[in-house]
């Protein structure tokens, strides 16, 4: 089905199409190129992170120096170094990533399947059911404090962690679903037909041949529940209250003063904040590759 | 759709997992497979977003909240938010921020998407670096924006003075021509990341024979790109664009950090506009007059591009 | 020992709680909302405190740090949604709004034999209507930091004591070529603050106590005039006045010695310290205009209505803010509004900087305790001050404020 039949002429003539039409840069010049827009693109996404590393650890009385310098005269990692051993950085991180790891697998783990499901059968509801759910996403989460508040004392989840991760799957679940129904649509069908023609039941077809090639778009996903999971500030200062069960985005908040704010500080705290996902994702980054490359199907 | 074939050579593993092959089991497993995400979702948000939707309807304020007399008022609410001079300004603003936002962040997301798929040394570097953006936690982002754009100490005019750019400092954030447009920059920059990420994950699906096959027939860079990458990761890019709308609307964080919506409300958005009515005047109801307004407009703009994507894709 | 401690417990609570009257509880669990910057760490003498108090009482109280940028959202959110805290530390400027929609408890009846203990501005900030909902935890008002080496490098010998020395001190610290100004000052709702004393001291008014609006009159124009030309006519002022929304936005110019004068409260004080060590500077009560006047900020102490430990609740803020305030706001360089905090020899003891704050006490007025105040304070006056930052005439933004006032007051 992918496979495009070669007419006898044609490969005559690919021979003299050596010479290519469009105009090309020779190759070490389009590499460069390559490079320096890469490097561009880098800097622009890195320069208010190396912002906020330059500021936490500039002096105390550097930071409202005139004018500012980009490489900061001075450094000090005594911002760090309070941060670490205040037993509080420890709690509120733990806390963030208990609740990051359960909201990450459940995530993926309801949104792969219903994401499968609705790519690959259509039933009722499957074009709109998505849609639906999507809905939920577009009021403002603002003004839907009051109600949510009201929910969930009546349910009994204020103040715990585990009563945040209803809140959290119930948007988060709707792009997820979403997006993987996309993946998966991307996923040719003949694949999985061919696997089951083999003797695989679907749940076979399903695990080793559809998922590894569908890894790409898990992992993006799973990175995008991550992230919004751990950086998410709203629902939690709504909804967490004992200082023992805050999460690091409220931790970082704290820091921040009606009359002043401690800026090397709360510069550190958001490097550290950031810092444990960046390390996740330069490992996962690799998982971005499709596995199997794609080219499965021969012939 | 998919119906067992029973082949004279090996036989289907009699498994638990044939209850869901056959007959009733292969109509509903669909169904079962899609319920824990739809029970989570209607079971936690239906009420909040209802509630909220009716507020629109009753003159809630934190008093009447609180004293239990909040009446019926119909669409009163509404005309009050529509005669309020500052909500034509908002209106505008929010298009504004809205179009900039998904334009750049798609076109930029697409390009760094295709400048990053490929193996060459180093791009692992490259691609966790331009996701950064992403990764650090809003508040702490745009708190960072604020300073840089600062007066006083920011480093955003150093640096445009010593590039030449400028040929004095600018208050970026106080100058009312520019404040929405400054903080559009930040989020696009914020934003751009996860639009890349999606893309590039997509890219990274697309079958390699598929790309091979185009190459043969001799098609170069660009029609190449046209004519078959970008058709493959169509559905992600409807998606991308969709979420990139919703949470450009949403996007609380970005303009209230930064400016509150002012000076003299040059970057109000629909929502800053929402939020002062609820927590600065208290009054609920026009608050959530706004915020059904948006919801509305956002339904409807997705609705119908998605329902014209579903058409083009003859799903 | 411990029968007679709880007699005497017991005797004081009944002689306290006159309106409420019946026999104390015994150990209540006490939700107690405080500001972060309060309970920064384990070792925050707040925690001393409350053991002591709950040491004294049998009580317990749950502490839980809300970070100043959520205070107001989480009570209102919580508060709506019927939980909340039993008692929670507010900004004077919202307790108003809180009140109005009876989400505070009444304390006027326990107050009453209390009020001489506490100063009077303070107090007044927690009266709503006549009924008072919350008791002064610490108070701060705002003065003149002053630049010692540029005002005397600009030929003035002295710091200013009213207004036309203030205006030739700003213009004489101006300098185009060294890139200096005389006055560093706040931006929207930050300006907004500064701007109420000098308003007060014009003998102007915004709302009075009657509660009729006085925005539009001669002489609150004036002072607006007064200050906004500094900025657009004599250029005293740096750009950052366009932005300057927080107050570490306000105090950078001066921080960065491009600002001879500041007009802040005490919080500035640490932040100068940590900011620029070698700074030479000294604070002096605000310039008088036709009479004293300086706006009081601070946070107050509140019950929530909805609470089932009332009581208890009461003893803690009345704990709290008592006597034993003047040391434990000490211990966080703040000010208390304890009646004791402002006689002399409580004044005597504090550090030096500290001080012109507390002998301008007297002066200083809290913003009118209105429903309203958060839509005035950030909707009218913001405007009113980026507008005629940006030269729009004084005369016809203050009326349009004036008229605008009205309409929300429903007049």
């Amino acid at each position: 089905m992918d496979t495009v039949a070669i007419h006898p002429r044609q490969r005559e003539r690919s021979a003299p199409r050596v010479v290519k039409r469009s105009f090309q840069l020779p190759r070490p010049v389009r590499t460069a190129l390559v490079y320096i827009t890469l490097w561009i693109a880098f800097i622009w996404a890195v320069f208010p992170f190396y912002w906020m590393i330059a500021t936490s650890i500039r002096p105390k009385d550097e930071i409202f120096q005139r004018p500012p310098s980009l490489i900061p005269n001075g450094a000090t990692l005594q911002n760090y170094i309070d941060l670490l051993v205040g037993a509080q950085f420890w709690r509120f991180a733990m806390n963030s990533l208990l609740l990051t790891v359960a909201v990450t697998i459940i995530s993926v783990l309801i949104s792969v399947t219903a994401g499968y499901a609705m790519a690959r059968h259509r039933f009722k509801g499957s074009v709109t059911l998505p849609l639906f759910m999507l809905y939920g996403q577009m009021f403002p989460p603002v003004l839907l404090l009051i109600p949510f508040y009201v929910q969930l004392r009546f349910l009994g989840w204020l103040d715990s962690l585990w009563g945040l991760i209803p809140v959290y799957l119930s948007y988060m679940l709707p792009l997820c679903v979403w997006l993987m129904r996309g993946f998966f649509s991307q996923v040719p069908f003949s694949l999985e037909d061919a696997a089951r023609m083999d003797g695989c039941t679907r749940w076979q077809a399903f695990w080793k041949v559809i998922l590894p090639m569908a890894r790409p778009g898990i992992v993006a996903v799973a990175t995008w529940v991550m992230i919004h999971t751990w950086n998410e500030f709203l629902y939690a200062s709504t909804f967490i209250l004992s200082d023992t069960k805050r999460t690091l985005p409220l931790g970082l908040s704290g820091l921040i003063g009606q009359y002043t704010t401690d800026w090397g500080v709360l510069m550190a705290g958001g490097v550290l904040t950031a810092a444990p996902i960046l390390l996740v994702f330069f490992i996962l980054q690799k998982q971005l590759v499709s596995g199997i490359g794609g080219g499965a199907v021969k012939g | 759709m998919t119906k067992t074939r029973a082949p004279a050579g090996p036989k289907l593993r009699n498994t638990w997992s044939q209850i869901f092959e056959t007959g009733m089991g292969a109509r509903v497993y669909p169904y079962l497979m899609v319920l824990p995400a739809v029970l989570v979702v209607v079971g936690v948000v239906v009420y909040p977003v209802i509630s909220g939707i009716m507020t629109a309807f009753y003159d809630v304020t934190l008093r009447t909240l609180n004293t239990g007399t909040a009446q019926f008022v119909g669409f009163r609410n509404f005309e009050r938010v529509f005669a309020d001079p500052v909500f034509v300004l908002a209106s505008t603003n929010t298009l504004i921020w809205v179009v900039l936002n998904v334009v750049a962040q798609l076109g930029l997301g697409l390009a760094l998407a295709l400048l990053l798929h490929r193996a060459m040394p180093g791009i692992g570097f490259f691609r966790s670096g331009i996701l950064v953006p992403w990764v650090v936690p809003s508040v702490v982002a745009v708190l960072t924006w604020r300073w840089m754009y600062d007066p006083s100490v920011g480093i955003a005019n150093e640096i445009l003075l010593k590039l030449g750019i400028l040929d004095r400092n600018h208050p970026w954030l106080g100058d009312t021509a520019t404040s929405l447009y400054a903080v559009t920059v930040e989020s696009i920059w914020k934003g751009t990341p996860f639009v890349m990420l999606l893309l590039l994950a997509a890219l990274q699906m697309v079958p390699r024979s598929i790309l091979e096959a185009a190459s043969m027939d001799g098609a170069s860079g660009w029609r190449k790109l046209w004519y078959v990458i970008l058709p493959q990761i169509r559905v992600s890019f409807a998606i991308a664009a969709v979420l990139t709308f919703i949470l450009t609307v949403n996007n609380f964080n970005a303009i209230w950090l930064m400016t509150e919506g002012g000076p003299l409300n040059s970057s109000e958005i629909l929502f800053t506009l929402a939020y002062k009515y609820g927590f600065q005047r208290f009054d609920l109801g026009k608050a959530s007059a706004v915020a059904t307004m948006l919801f509305v407009g956002l339904v409807i703009a997705t609705t119908v591009y998605l329902k014209l994507i579903q058409a083009k894709e003859g799903d | 020992m411990n029968i007679h401690r709880k007699l005497i417990t017991g005797a004081a609570a009944l002689a306290l709680g006159l309106g409420v009257g019946f026999s104390p509880a015994l150990a209540d669990n006490i939700v107690f909302w405080i500001n972060s910057p309060l309970a920064s760490s384990p070792d925050a003498p707040i925690y001393a405190e409350l053991k002591a108090f709950e040491a004294e009482t049998g009580h317990t109280v749950e502490l839980q740090p809300v970070a100043h940028m959520e205070m107001e959202r989480n009570l209102t959110v919580a508060m709506s949604g019927g939980a909340g805290p039993d008692v929670m530390a507010l900004d004077i400027a919202w307790v108003a709004g809180l009140a109005n929609a009876g989400l505070l408890m009444d304390l006027t009846e326990q107050t009453a034999p209390l009020a001489e203990g506490y100063q009077k501005g303070p107090l007044a900030s927690g009266r709503f209507e006549q009924r008072q909902y919350a008791l002064p935890l610490y108070t701060n008002n705002v003065a003149l930091f002053v630049n010692n080496k540029m005002l005397a490098d600009a030929g003035i010998d002295k710091a200013p004591t009213n207004w036309e020395e203030f205006r030739e001190a700003a213009i004489a610290m101006t300098n185009a070529e060294k890139g200096t100004y005389g006055l560093t000052f706040g931006g929207s709702r930050t300006g907004a603050f500064q701007l109420y004393s000098f308003i007060w001291q014009n003998g102007g008014e915004v709302i009075d106590d009657e509660g009729k609006v006085r925005v539009g009159e001669p002489e609150s124009v004036e002072a607006v005039e007064f200050l906004s030309s500094l900025y657009t006519e004599h250029k005293a002022m740096p750009d950052s006045v366009l932005t300057a929304n927080s107050w570490d936005e306000v105090n950078a110019p001066f921080i960065q010695e491009r600002a001879g004068m500041l007009v802040s409260g005490d919080w500035a004080i640490a932040a100068l310290k940590n900011g620029n060590p070698n700074l030479d500077w000294s604070v002096h009560p605000l310039p008088v205009g036709k009479q004293a006047a300086t706006v009081i900020g601070g946070y107050n102490l509140a019950v929530n209505a909805n609470t089932s430990v009332g009581d208890a609740s009461w003893q803690l803020v009345e704990w709290l803010t008592g006597p034993r305030s003047v040391e434990l706001m000490g211990k966080y360089n703040r000010l208390s509004a304890a009646a004791g905090a402002a006689a002399p020899e409580a004044i005597a003891a504090l550090p030096e900087e500290i001080k012109p704050f507390m002998e301008q006490a007297d002066a200083g007025r809290a913003r009118p305790v209105v429903a309203e105040w958060s839509q005035i304070h950030s909707e009218v006056f913001g405007t009113v001050w980026d507008s005629v930052l940006r030269g729009q005439p004084v005369a016809d933004v203050m009326s349009k404020a004036d008229a605008q006032t009205k309409s929300i007051m429903g007049q």
